[in-house]
């Protein structure tokens, strides 16, 4: 018996058998207009253990034609933790500033492809990116010799429709990647909310926005906000950027794709990018409403505890 | 202008050439705005002279008890930062010849009033409102030097410390990479709470002594005054 690690049951198990993919139902397609982004779901304060933390997900199109598995559509829920500010390690060097470091981590049922606990470079990626994003607003003076950890755990990343995976044999999908643009999205809207709830000082919220170049098959090109990658035959490209509204500026760019100016086929509008970044601004605009409001929902309610206690809860900084 | 009821980072609150901006905002220079920069409910406080302008400021907001396992109410998973010239509690860690390793476990605001305080009567358990309870010990230590005010050269420390004592001092520099620096060189700041070497609590006889009551043997501490 190895006391050092988790052990497997005693007894051995038997291999789950799957059945084989049985019709293949044509792709579903985008049901909101272009301009139209997900519903949002976003709350703060549901982790106890933590400073500060929040919840985001987004809207699931339920089109259940069928009852297989395979036709379930993706969805986004991240779950956002923000430990500090907490003393550095004592190895560390001075810091006349708050240290920022953020994880992002696929659960191991996030998505149909199982990760390892050790986050491997998408993770790592992301966890980059987000970190870019959220530096922009921290005010880091204002908590010397502190560290500050974000951690974002994705509960569901699905990028692609199981069914669609099973159709190429491709274990990245149709979709290669794209789902990941949009899960940086949500991560920087999410880590902005859990900050906020953290009370660490910020200079603004930051949400993330994201917008594509699509083209269904016999079409134009098509510029559409917050795309989902299974919804769309090819993705051209697409950017997603962190968006701080009442100071108009960008934290975080992040473009992919063949991003030449496009005809939308009339030959009078063209898509270049900084069209495309126009429409990620607008993107994260729609989302900065939803933080907004889960923020003052989050407030109200800590505001409503602290008046419930003697005084004294409220403390100065 | 009147402030909004609910606050939250990077609303604007008001026009610099107004109001000052307090703990919990932050000034904008390109609009010369004050916006907020926490989640709360800005408060104004008008000037002590009328030539001044008021303050906005927002108070942090401690995370809701009801997701909150805490022990106390006082008790919660947030920090406060010490800052220079707060008066923290401490629980000793380690003694040794050039200084005494402290982890801040309390803090009180800066400013905070004694006076008001000693009111309380209480040294230990009485006299905390306003101090804030930290989710993590942050390391500090008092340097031999820093001890008392007299008499500087002389001190020994492992004759006012001993392991397990608390302590109140006040937080004199940010120190180094991982230690702050505090000081109890007056008066009402020492060892508040001491244990004996057989295990009793003790109760302070003189500046330099705490009594254990049950084998009345005395021990040496720099011993904080009682208020």
């Amino acid at each position: 018996m190895d006391r050092r690690r988790v052990n497997g049951p005693p007894g051995g198990t038997a291999p789950p058998v799957y059945l084989p993919p049985g019709r293949t139902a044509a792709a579903p397609g985008r049901t909101r207009g272009p301009n139209e982004i997900r519903k949002i779901f976003l709350k703060t304060g549901l982790t106890p253990s933590a400073a500060g933390s929040a919840y985001l997900e987004l809207e699931t199109p339920s089109i259940n034609h069928s009852n297989s598995l395979l036709d379930r559509t993706p969805a986004l829920k991240l779950t956002c933790t923000v430990h500090g500010p907490r003393p550095l390690p004592r190895s560390s060097p001075f810091s006349p500033r708050l240290l920022l470091s953020t994880r992002v981590k696929f659960a191991p049922f996030a998505a149909r492809q199982r990760r390892g606990y050790i986050p491997d470079s998408g993770e790592r990626d992301l966890a980059a990116h987000l970190e870019t994003a959220l530096r922009g607003i921290l005010i880091g003076g204002r908590w010397p010799k502190s560290g500050v950890d974000v951690i974002v755990t994705v509960l569901e990343g699905e990028e692609d429709c199981p069914r669609d995976a099973l159709a190429t044999g491709n274990q990245n999908g149709r979709t290669g990647g794209w789902g990941m643009m949009s899960i940086l999205s949500g991560c920087i809207t999410v880590a902005s909310a859990a900050l906020t709830d953290a009370g660490i000082d910020c200079v603004d919220i930051v949400t993330g926005g994201i917008a594509a170049i699509v083209r269904q098959p016999a079409a134009p090109a098509q510029l559409v906000l917050d795309p989902c990658p299974p919804d769309h035959e090819e993705i051209i490209a697409a950017c997603v950027i962190g968006y701080l509204q009442s100071r108009d500026e960008v934290t975080e760019t992040w473009a992919k794709g063949n991003i030449t100016a496009l005809s939308d086929g009339k030959g009078t509008t063209k898509m270049g990018f900084d069209t495309l970044i126009d429409h990620a601004v607008e993107a994260a605009m729609a989302a900065r409403r939803v933080l907004v409001e889960a923020l003052k929902e989050g407030t109200e309610a800590k505001i409503q505890n602290s008046q419930a206690k003697p005084p004294g809860r409220a403390m100065g900084t | 202008m009147s402030l909004p009821h609910l606050a939250y980072p990077g609303l604007p609150l008001g026009p610099s050439s107004l109001y000052i901006p307090g703990p919990g905002t932050h000034l904008h220079t390109a609009s010369s705005t004050i916006h907020a920069s926490l989640a709360g409910q800005p408060i104004l406080t008008t000037p002590p002279s009328k030539d001044s302008k008021p303050t906005i400021s927002i108070p942090r907001l401690l995370p809701s008890p009801t997701h909150t396992p805490v022990l106390s109410e006082k008790v919660s998973n947030v920090n406060t930062l010490p800052s220079v010239g707060s008066v923290v509690l401490g629980r000793v860690t380690r003694v040794r010849g050039r200084g005494v390793e402290v982890g801040i476990a309390v803090v009180y605001p800066v400013g905070v009033d004694w006076g008001a305080l000693a009111g309380e009567g209480g040294t230990v358990g009485g006299g905390q409102e306003g101090g804030c309870v930290c989710a993590d010990e942050w390391a500090a230590v008092i340097r031999k030097e820093d001890v008392r005010a007299t008499e500087k050269e002389k001190v020994v420390t492992a004759e006012g410390f001993r392991v397990g004592d608390v302590v109140r001092g006040v937080v004199i520099s940010l120190g180094d990479q991982s230690n702050y620096y505090l000081s109890t060189a007056r008066n009402e700041l020492g060892v508040i709470m001491a244990k004996s070497e057989a295990g009793h609590t003790m109760h302070p006889i003189s500046w330099n002594e705490f009594r254990d009551p049950v084998t009345g043997l005395t021990e040496g501490r720099k011993v904080a005054k009682p208020f």
